[in-house]
This record gives C-alpha cells, structure tokens and sequence, in this order.
C-alpha cells in the first residue's frame, strides 16, 4: 500500500479547516472502504486524516421528532438502536443485511454513504474506468455486468451504488448535515448521491473539504416497513437487488408510500413512479406488480443484467407485500 | 544462519514453532524509515511501544512485529474474516484498520482470548467446543471465526436461534466448510457461557 | 528396506482407537494461533517478494519500465526476465514425484499467455514496500486480441464436443452407438460446469531461504517431497540439498499439490539477494495463478429399455487446458465403471485457453462428470416414468463393469437406502412443483456418490523413545483431513500407548518419502507404512529384549506381543521405555516403505456414497436454497469417524458452491472479473443447510490391513447433481450448467 501522511483531529473545525481543494487528501473513520481501496491502489492519499475521534458519536431525538445520527455512529449501533429498531425498523433491517457482524462493527454511518461502487472494472487501476479515471472508457458496458445497474446509467457508466443503509435511509427520508470550510449546511439525503450523467467521477454533492457530520432522520412514519434484500448467497454478498418499502393504510387502501432501491442503480434510488401507481390504491397483489412495472419503467439493460429488472420487480412486490402486512400487525 | 528450530517441547504431537523466531525480527511490518511513528498498543492486557509506518495495518503489525501469527491473512481486504481480532470487546476485521489509530484500544487476538476473559490460556469454551465438535479442518479461518463467535456470544443483542447464530458468522468463510460443525460448537459453548439463556 | 503389502487381516482385538471419534492431536495448536503456517514464520534478515502480473490475457511483454519502482522506499532488487537465473524446467512427471502446476518457468520468455501471468517480482524490505513498489512497476504489451478464454463459446450446441481429442483417454466396450441407435429410450444431452476456484483460505505462500548451497523452502503444500524434487530438478542440485516443510496447510483442494511459479521466484530472489524472502501470492493472484478446476463441457447420451434397463452409455468431455500448463481433467473417465451396462464409450478432448494452468481440483474429473451423468439418469428416469432411485438401482453394477474385476467392497445399494430412508425419499412427488410450503416450493434430488481408492507407495519411520513416547514420521501432508491424528491413532492402536503419548512429524520433505495429501489416497497409503515401520522397531526391540541378560533371554522372539506399551511373553512383560532404559537406548526406531501389491490386479477399489437433497424455491423472488442434504458413505473403515465425517461435511458444502455459486467469469477481452472473494461467490455459514451424514463400517481390507479408503472427494462427487436434480423436481426447470444462478433460473 503505497505510503501516506496521518493527522489525526479532534474537532470538527480542525477537519475542515484544511480547505482541501484536491483530492489528494481524503478523511478515514472506520476504514472499510479506504483502506481496501488505498491497497488495491485505486483512492491514491497523499493525507489521510483521521476523524475517527471527532464528537460526533451520538443518536439524539430532536425537538421536532427526527433523529439526529453522529456520522460516527457505528453500523451496528446504528441497526440496533432502540429507537431505531422501534421507529426505523426499515433502516435497522437494511444495515444488518449488509457486509458482516466484524465490518458493520468498523464502518461508520458517514463512511457507509460514502462507500463506494463495487464494479470490479472499477476496483482495478488496470482497467479503463471512467469513474476512476475520467475519459477512459467504461469497461462493464461492454464486458461483464452481472452486477451492474440497469437504473440511473448513462453511456460513461453503469456501476452500481452498494450500500444497503442507504437504500433504508432514503425510504426513511433524511436529511445529511455537512460542515465545511465556508460552514454547515444541509442536503436532503435523496440530493446527495448523483446519477453518473457524463461525469461518473462525481458521486455527490460533497464539496472540497466537507465532512459529513450527520444523519438527521425524518420523524418516523407510522405504518409497516420492510426491507428486503437478494442475493446469491445468503449473507455477506451485496444486493442484486433490494427494496425498502414502508406501507401506510387507510383500511384497504395505500394511504402513503416510500419505496426506495438497491442494487439495481447508481444510486439508492427513490422509486416515486412505483409509490405514485400506489397511493390510494387498494393494497392488492395486482396492484403491487404495476408498481413495480412502473419502478422499473426507464430501465435499461446490459448485456448479463437484465434478469435484475425481474428481481427488482419481484423485491417490490414481496417487500410491499410484507411491509403491508406488517402495517395491518 | 540456520532459522531457529525449537525442539521437541514435551510429550505429544510436536511441531517446530513459529513463535522462537519472532524475536529476532523487529520491525518487520514498518521498516526502521524516518516515516515511522511512536505508538504503544495494548493487546492481549500487554503494553507495545512500537515504531509503525502511518499506513501500517493493524493486522500485519500483530503478525510482523508483534509475531501474533495466529490472527491470519486471508484476503487483505475485508472479504473472509480470518483475520478477526476484538478492539474494545467488539470484533473487528483488523486488515482494514490503521494500526496507528487503535493507540488507547484494547486489543484482543487468539492468543489472548482465553485469558481475555478470566479463562486458563486456551481454555476458552469457545476454544473447548471448537475442539470438541471438530469445527474446522485446516484451522485457518479458526482463529477468526472463534474470535467472532466469542464476541456474538456475549452480545446480548444476538439471539442464540440457529438463524440468527449462522447470519452473525457469516462474515468468517470456512472454505472447508466446517459450517456445520462450529454452528454446534458456538452453541455448545454459548450454552455454557449463558446458562439458560 | 521394503515390505510387501501384508495380507489383509483384521487388527486383534478390540479396537481402543481407530474407529473412535478422538478430537485432532494438533487441535489445541489450532485453536491457540499456534500452528505454523508458512507465512506464519519470519527469518532473520528476511525480505519480502510481491509479484506483478500480466494485465492482458494474450501478447508480449515489450518493455518493463522499472525505474520509479526500483527508487520506491526498502525497495532491494526487481527481478524479471531479462535478469532472471537461467535455470531448468522440472521434467513434470507425476511418477517421478516432480510434477508441477505450470510447466513453464518465471519469466521464463516474453510471451504473454494469460492474464494475471508473472512478469516480475519486487522485493523490498517489508510487505507494504514491497507492495507499494510493485504497484509502480509500468508494462507496455503488444496485445493480441484473439484470445480465448470461453470455451462454452465454441460450442455448437450439438453433435461432437469442440477440442482435441485424447486419444488415451476414450474407452470403449460393447457397441454403445448400436445400441444407442435402437434403444427405445433415447437421451442426448449437453452439461457444462464453470471454472472453479479452490479458493483457499490460505493464500499461497513461500519463504525461502539458502544457507550455502542448501534450499529451504517454508510453503504451503500438499506434497512437500513433489515439490523439493521438482526444486531440484529447476536449480540442478541434488534433492539432499533441498527442504521443504509444511507443517499446516490453510487448504489446499488440489491447489497446493503441485508447485506454482512463485516459489521458484522466490526462491531464486533469495539466492541472489542472499537473503530470506517471504512471497505471499495476492488473493486477487490466487484465481489466476494457482490453478483451478477447469471449465468442462459434457455430452451424455444414454440409451435404455422400458424398464429402466441401460442399454448405452457415451460420455464425452472436454475441458480447457493453459499453454502454461497441460491439465487433462478426464471428466468421462470414471463412467465405464458406475453402471452395469454392455455398451459405453468414453472421450475427452482438450481445449487451449489463455487462462493460467488448470490443476486437479478436489475430485477431480469425477465430480464433473459425475454432474452430468447423474443428472442425465435424472432426466431419463424422466422419460421412462421411474423413481430415479429406482432406475439406478436396476442398474447396479455387482462389479465393475469397465475393468472387469470384482469390487473389493462395495455398499452402494446400504448406501442408497440408508440415506433414501433418513431423507424421507418415499415422501417424494415426482411432478415438478407439487410439493409446497407457503412462499416455497419443495424439491428432492438424489445422486450416485464415487470415487476410485487409489494407494501409492510410501516411506515412514516409527520410534520408541525411552521416556514412553512415540515417534511417528513421514513426508506427507495433514492438509486439515486429520492426518496426524488418524497416523497417532493407528500408533496407538498398534501399541497401546496412548495418543497423547504419540509425536507426529509430518510435512517436511526430508522426512521418510510419503505420498501427496490428495486424491484421497493419503489415509490408504499412509498408515501400512506406519505399521511397516512399527513392526521393522519392533523386531529390534525383541532383539534387544532377548540378548543375553534381556529380560525374555532365551525367549522365542515369536512369541513376543505388544501390549499396552509393554512386551509381553506369557506371564512376564516389560515397559518398552524400561527396556530402552535398561539399555541405555534413547529411541529405537525401524523404517519401511510401502507399497499396493497384486490386488490392484484381482480387484477393483472404490468409494461410494448417495446423497439426496431438498432444495426450496421461491419463485416469488427467485431464490433457491438448499435445505437440507443426507448423505451415506462407504468409504471402507474411518479411521476417525470425526474427522472423516467433518470432510464429507464439508463436500457438501462445496458441492453446493458448485452448484449454485462458484464460477470464475472472463470478459469478451479475457479479463477476469471476479477474482476476489468477494465476488467469486462459496457458500457462507447461513447457507448451510441441515446436513445429516452417516458412514457405513465395512473395513476393505483388501485396500489395508486398517481397512480404510480414504474420504476426502466421494462426499463431493453426486452433489451438484442432486441439488440440479431437486431444483427440476421443485421447478420442472432443468438446468445443465452449473452454477445454478438466478439468471437461469429466470431464463429457463
């Protein structure tokens, strides 16, 4: 692993303060990400600066209801919050469906919206990548994408975003707290992750020198929630495609709805289309599947992947169907 | 220089060990470079004042410098579990951690894990059940799953259903497929940490 | 000294340990961090190697721009082609115990013939240095784009297998095309099974290091005496000057039996730079570069009666083989013998890919073949409307039909029914999707379980030492099967000392010859040397005992036994330690090579086993997982039912893998994609089904006076078959390639 500076900061200011203006330097707080991608030579740090000590490891109810999440919090403590396992059950069930006991241990919330793509094109300096290294090319377009997305793509790249908490944080609906050179403001956590367009490059809307301080999650939503992930294996693999869906009745009807992806896009993707065919609506089997056609309306498939436009549909449907029955108790 | 063969320690099954040649090799993980830092450890109850290169992995610290071989590589990338270390009583994957930024944490590997938690060195009941039920063959991904399985043990937020036992070990691949076997030995020996629980 | 095999016999008396479930005699090693694996060791004034490999898959290595790696910090020498050491192919003959994974040497020219191939190697003062600087390293290739790195691709779907043919290898008896031709059932199908990855948990590893002109090697291997000759025969020094040692292996499933590329890096890094050097092949290296069970496709046609009766049998095979190594899989090559059947004919053919060298991968050839002739029994049991056990046990072979010899001892037929009645097979509805449990639909599977029990020769030594202990050794291996103590169990059973009383020494080369830990022949091999070697120490003991002023003087040495750790004549016995004692003998010690004698022409040996399975479907959001698997083995005597047990376990596991998971895939460039263990896809802990194995008892001694087979690849053979088998009796979807992913599952 190739040699880096280490400064490590105890206040929020000291971190942000450096007005790092290139990439060259990069914050590290459980590691999970960096430290596989620093080895494998594809993030290149000149300075790591560890925010892993910064005050910011607290879950609080605010006055008005949201929850407010250190981006310190760890994965773990996060999923098993009581105030998140009653209120965001969604959320709880999205992160220990990801990585494992060890790294949901390490990884912090802040870290985890961070995470990046899992595309092996992407994960190796050899290959041409253009979110790696812009204008060379996108190698999963025309190689191997199995694992690739089939929502949110464009012609530069088609890399799948890989967290599962995510995915619960968007059907939750939060809010990202970012603290910079130039001070603190807030982005809805939806804005946050962009689409890959023509510059794959740009994952989100972090400018130089920002931290991600915290995670402010919208008061909690009545109703049943489920997430529902599938993969290969059982565990420890990520999604191919997942669903978070939190169901809200009015007798038989859908009164609310927050559907939101992952796996199958660029992004943890909001699935607006499938809720608008929902709300309502009769909670019916029938009317679940035109969700999910609705969801999966603009998708695009690749050459291996578009058996992921299927199982997208068929995460919607079991997930709607089991957050459904879990809002009727 | 001949490498150090230690010999025959005692009746029974006998090999050379690793251990004898550790001493003869400080530093092994940074280098003796300008680009080293001063840092003291704490693992296994024992203080390590160390000189580690910034990028220094907390997993080949405890192997190279500190000659803990029994925590392992298996992937270097957060992907098998075999290198699963405790840092402050949760387990950890210690290939993805700075070794610099574990400085005040309390560090846990195989070898110390029995005595970690009041038991004889190796006597752990993880230890024990492991040997019992034969849950492993070639004994490589063991440290990392027991190391695991003692942390889930004593998480009172991890039921002790056969379910939820698999999901929680799942992040420690066993190639020979040992599944079986130390899914009973983790329940054998949470049984007996546990009581009735 | 040499013994003849002895003739079988039963071990007198009561057995004390063989055949008794004992826990692992390295077990507290294990479960301490204690066992020395080889990258568990660090020499004095060591270094470390990290290799650069090839990032095209077909083309030649121009130039190597090295100057920004060789400035890199710790950083002590690059070596690759143009400043290797010349040295000498190993001749690669499996007979002559020197037979490597790649034939080819390190940067042996500038020939680029698969990604991921050795261009050099950096070595530097520690790992990260090391690592650092071998990212540096810069290649510029003349890229051929006309690699192949598919070979499913060149097929037509239809008629002959493309490839090469091997001539060796077709078989043939009766005249299966005739009989094909009028048979009333005809079935002609096409199976595949994807490159597979051992994916040992323990990536590979060398440390090497010269002390004058001797080479010791610390590596991780399933035949340290393999490996030290093929040493030796590449840097043209005698084996005495070479050792290998291997006292714990991290896995191996065939990728540690034969010696890969970079420990001769290694080792000719340490001679130049004087040095130790420590290599640790990259985990994203260990898929590419230390081989891999080779994607194979299969062709069976089967011809059979009304009644189920086979009437032929053909199976071709064809694999992929590498231009860095030739590896034959033989996939078709254990059919002549499953069934009893008049007419069967067997090919394989060969196909050269731009993918490092193929290897043997845990049963290998049979557990791809026996895939797809399993499978093709399913679906003609089908066809004719017949419980699939059934048809199987119509055509039991009451010899084996292919060498025309009686089996040593066969079980199949207890097998198939003790596994079918702790399955609950009789619970089965044959129509696809008729079974059912809330979201998921119930299918059951079963398959034939085989593999060949092979003996090789073997040396070993046995000691006893004058404080009461034993000293057992021989080159062979414990890969994790429970080698040393099966050989500490048997010592015991022998002598009656107690097993923690037994010192085992294995894995290093210059201990008494012993055989690769492989092809399941190990545990066959092994032990009848050890006993060869305890009779040969014995006999000097009894000639110490009765010299004049022994203790039995005048005795007749026949009438000696051993018991208990004693010798005993009539009412009088004597500690052997006393003995030694009186003596003043430390150790007493008799060495014997062993080695199968004419049974090999008077009978056929072979393991056997039948495995069912539940698999569960969930088509609602297309997940398949295995739910349970009984398994019953015959594999002749266990010698720890414990162990033994543990790796039929374990096959299972991995059959699973094969079956639904595991599959290296290249891109249309031959890039490989899924090089990690993250993306290459083996079962973890929650996909572990109920597993219920049992082993038969019947000792086959006609394969040793122990009786004992050996276990380790039967257990796998049978399972992806089953697991297909059930996944068409839940869904009515036949899938013929393995692995069985959702994308098929949704396509078919």
């Amino acid at each position: 692993m190739r040699a880096f500076e280490l400064e490590s900061v105890e206040a929020i200011d000291q971190a942000v303060s450096h007005r790092r203006v290139h990439d060259g330097e990069a914050f590290i707080a459980g590691g999970t990400t960096l430290l596989d991608l620093v080895k494998l030579d594809v993030m290149q740090p000149e300075k790591v600066v560890d925010v892993s000590r910064l005050p910011l490891k607290r879950i609080e109810t605010l006055e008005d209801g949201r929850l407010k999440v250190g981006a310190l919090v760890s994965n773990t403590e996060l999923a098993k919050h009581e105030i998140v396992m009653r209120d965001y059950p969604v959320l709880s069930e999205a992160l220990l469906s990801g990585a494992s006991t060890g790294l949901r241990n390490m990884a912090s919330t802040g870290g985890n919206v961070m995470q990046r793509t899992r595309c092996p094109y992407f994960r190796d300096p050899a290959m041409p990548c253009n979110k790696r290294e812009p204008g060379t090319g996108c190698s999963a377009i025309e190689g191997i994408n199995r694992n690739h997305a089939v929502l949110g793509t464009s012609e530069h790249c088609i890399a799948t975003h890989p967290s599962d908490m995510c995915v619960g944080m968007v059907a939750a609906g939060a809010t990202l707290v970012l603290e910079g050179p130039d001070g603190q403001r807030e982005v809805a956590f939806e804005d946050y992750h962009l689409l890959p367009g023509d510059s794959p490059e740009r994952e989100h809307d972090l400018k130089p020198g920002e931290l991600i301080t915290h995670v402010i999650l919208d008061a909690p939503r009545s109703g049943g929630q489920h997430y529902l992930k599938l993969r290969d294996r059982a565990s420890y693999e990520f999604a191919l495609a997942s669903c978070a869906a939190i169901v809200n009745l009015d007798g038989d009807n859908i009164s609310e709805v927050r559907l939101a992806l992952g796996g199958v896009a660029t992004k943890p993707w909001r699935a607006d289309a499938a809720e608008a065919v929902l709300k309502g609506q009769p909670a019916t089997q029938e009317n679940f599947e035109q969700a999910a056609e609705a969801a999966f309306n603009d998708a695009v498939a690749y050459s291996h992947n578009g058996f992921k436009i299927t199982l997208g549909k068929q995460a919607i449907v079991r997930a709607l169907r089991d957050a459904t029955a879990a809002a009727r108790g | 220089m001949a490498p150090v063969i230690r010999p025959s320690t005692g009746v029974g099954f006998c090999t050379p060990g690793a251990q004898a040649e550790i001493a003869e090799r400080p530093n092994a993980a940074s280098g003796e470079h300008s680009d080293t830092r001063r840092i003291t450890l704490t693992v296994n109850g024992e203080q390590h004042d160390l000189h580690v290169a910034p990028n220094a992995v907390l997993l080949d610290v405890l192997r190279e410098q500190l000659g803990l071989f029994g925590t392992k590589k298996g992937c270097d990338h957060g992907q098998c579990g075999a290198c699963t270390v405790h840092v402050n009583g949760r387990s950890v994957n210690s290939c993805l951690m700075l070794a610099c930024l574990q400085e005040g944490a309390e560090i846990v590997t195989i070898e110390g894990l029995a005595e970690s938690a009041g038991f004889e060195q190796g006597h752990h009941p993880v230890q024990a059940a492991f040997l019992e039920h034969d849950a492993y063959q070639c004994g490589y991904c063991t440290a990392g799953q027991m190391m695991t399985a003692a942390a889930v043990i004593s998480d009172d937020s991890i039921d002790g259903d056969e379910t939820s036992l698999r999901e929680a070990l799942s992040g420690n691949i066993c190639r020979c497929g040992a599944y079986k076997n130390i899914l009973d030995a983790v329940q054998s020996a949470r049984g007996k940490m546990r009581g009735g629980q | 000294m040499t013994t003849e095999t002895q003739k079988p016999q039963r071990v007198d008396g009561t057995l004390t340990s063989i055949g008794q479930k004992k826990p692992r005699i390295d077990g507290t090693l294990k479960l301490t961090g204690g066992a020395d694996y080889a990258a568990d060791r660090n020499l004095p004034n060591q270094t470390w190697g990290y290799p650069v490999s090839s990032t095209i898959a077909k083309g030649r290595l121009v130039a190597l721009e090295l100057d920004e790696a060789l400035a890199m910090p710790g950083v002590l020498d690059i070596f690759h082609h143009d400043n290797f050491d010349k040295l000498s192919r190993s001749p690669n003959d499996f007979a002559a115990a020197n037979k490597v994974g790649e034939s080819r040497l390190p940067f042996e020219d500038n020939e680029i013939y698969y990604h991921g191939q050795y261009i050099a190697l950096v070595v530097a003062d520690t790992f990260e240095h090391a690592r650092a600087a071998a990212r540096k390293v810069r290649a510029q290739y003349e890229k051929s784009d006309d690699q192949l790195t598919d070979i499913l691709a060149l097929d037509s779907g239809q008629g002959d297998l493309p490839g090469e043919d091997v001539p060796g290898d077709a078989s043939s008896r009766g005249d299966a095309d005739s009989a094909f031709e009028s048979a009333s059932i005809q079935l002609d199908q096409r199976y595949s099974i994807a490159h597979e990855n051992h994916s040992v948990m323990e990536m590979h590893a060398s440390v090497a290091q010269w002390e004058n002109d001797m080479l010791t090697v610390y590596e991780s291997s399933q035949g340290v005496v393999f490996q030290r000759n093929a040493l030796a025969k590449i840097f043209g020094i005698p084996q005495e000057k070479v050792t290998v040692i291997s006292h714990f292996i991290g896995s191996g499933f065939g990728s540690k039996l034969f010696m890969w590329p970079h420990a001769v890096m290694t080792s000719v890094a340490a001679r130049r730079l004087g040095r130790p050097v420590k290599t640790v092949v990259p985990r994203e290296l260990e898929y590419l570069n230390t081989g891999y069970r080779p994607t194979s496709l299969q062709r069976v046609r089967l011809g059979a009666d009304d009644s189920g009766k086979l009437l032929s049998i053909h199976h071709d095979g064809c694999n992929e083989t590498s231009p860095a190594g030739l590896h034959d899989d033989t996939v078709s090559g254990a059919t002549p013998s499953m069934y009893d059947c008049d007419n069967v004919a067997v090919t394989n053919r060969l196909v050269t890919v731009n993918k490092g060298a193929p290897t043997s991968m845990r049963a290998p050839g049979e557990a791809s073949g026996a895939f797809a002739l399993e499978t093709a029994l399913d679906e003609l049991a089908v066809k004719l409307e017949m419980d699939p056990l059934e048809l199987r046990k119509k055509n039991f072979a009451e010899k084996d039909p292919a060498a025309d010899l009686p089996w040593s001892s066969n079980h199949l037929k207890e097998c198939w029914d003790n596994a079918a009645q702790r399955f609950g097979w009789n619970k089965r509805n044959p129509t696809p999707g008729a079974m059912k449990d809330g979201d998921e639909i119930i299918g059951y599977g079963m398959a034939t379980q085989s593999w060949e029990a092979m003996r090789q020769h073997c040396s070993a030594r046995f000691g006893f030492r004058d404080d009461g202990t034993l000293l057992v050794a021989c080159g062979t291996q414990d890969i994790g099967t429970g080698t040393y103590t099966i050989v500490a169990q048997t010592a015991s059973e022998m002598t009656g000392v107690p097993i923690e009383m037994i010192d085992v020494r294995l894995g290093d080369s210059s201990l008494p010859s012993g055989p690769l830990s492989g092809g399941s022949f190990a545990t066959a091999t092994v032990l009848p040397a050890v006993s060869a070697a305890m009779k040969e120490a014995l006999a000097e003991l009894k000639t110490l005992a009765t010299a004049e002023g022994g203790v039995f003087e005048n005795v007749d040495q026949d009438s000696i036994t051993l018991r208990d750790g004693r010798l005993v004549s009539g009412d009088n016995s004597i500690e052997i330690a006393e003995l030694l004692r009186q003596n003043r003998i430390g150790l007493v010690d008799g060495e014997a090579s062993t080695k199968p004698g004419d049974e090999q022409d008077q009978y056929s040996f072979r393991s056997f086993g039948a495995v069912f399975v539940e698999v569960r479907w969930d088509p609602g959001i297309s997940r398949l997982r295995v739910a349970r698997v009984c398994s019953t083995i015959d594999i002749g005597r266990a010698i720890n039912p414990l162990t033994a047990t543990n790796q039929v376990e374990g096959s299972i596991v991995m059959g699973m893998g094969m079956g639904l998971f595991e599959q290296i895939e290249y891109d249309a460039h031959g890039y490989p994609y899924n090089n990690s263990l993250a993306d290459y896809v083996v079962p973890v802990n929650a996909d572990m089904p109920q597993i219920e194995v049992e082993l038969l008892d019947y000792p086959d001694y006609l394969r040793n006076e122990f009786g004992a087979r050996g276990v380790g690849e039967v257990g796998l053979t049978g399972v992806a078959a089953a697991i297909s088998n059930a996944v068409y009796n839940a869904t009515g979807k036949r899938i013929r390639d393995m692995p069985i992913s959702i994308e098929k599952l949704l396509a078919s």
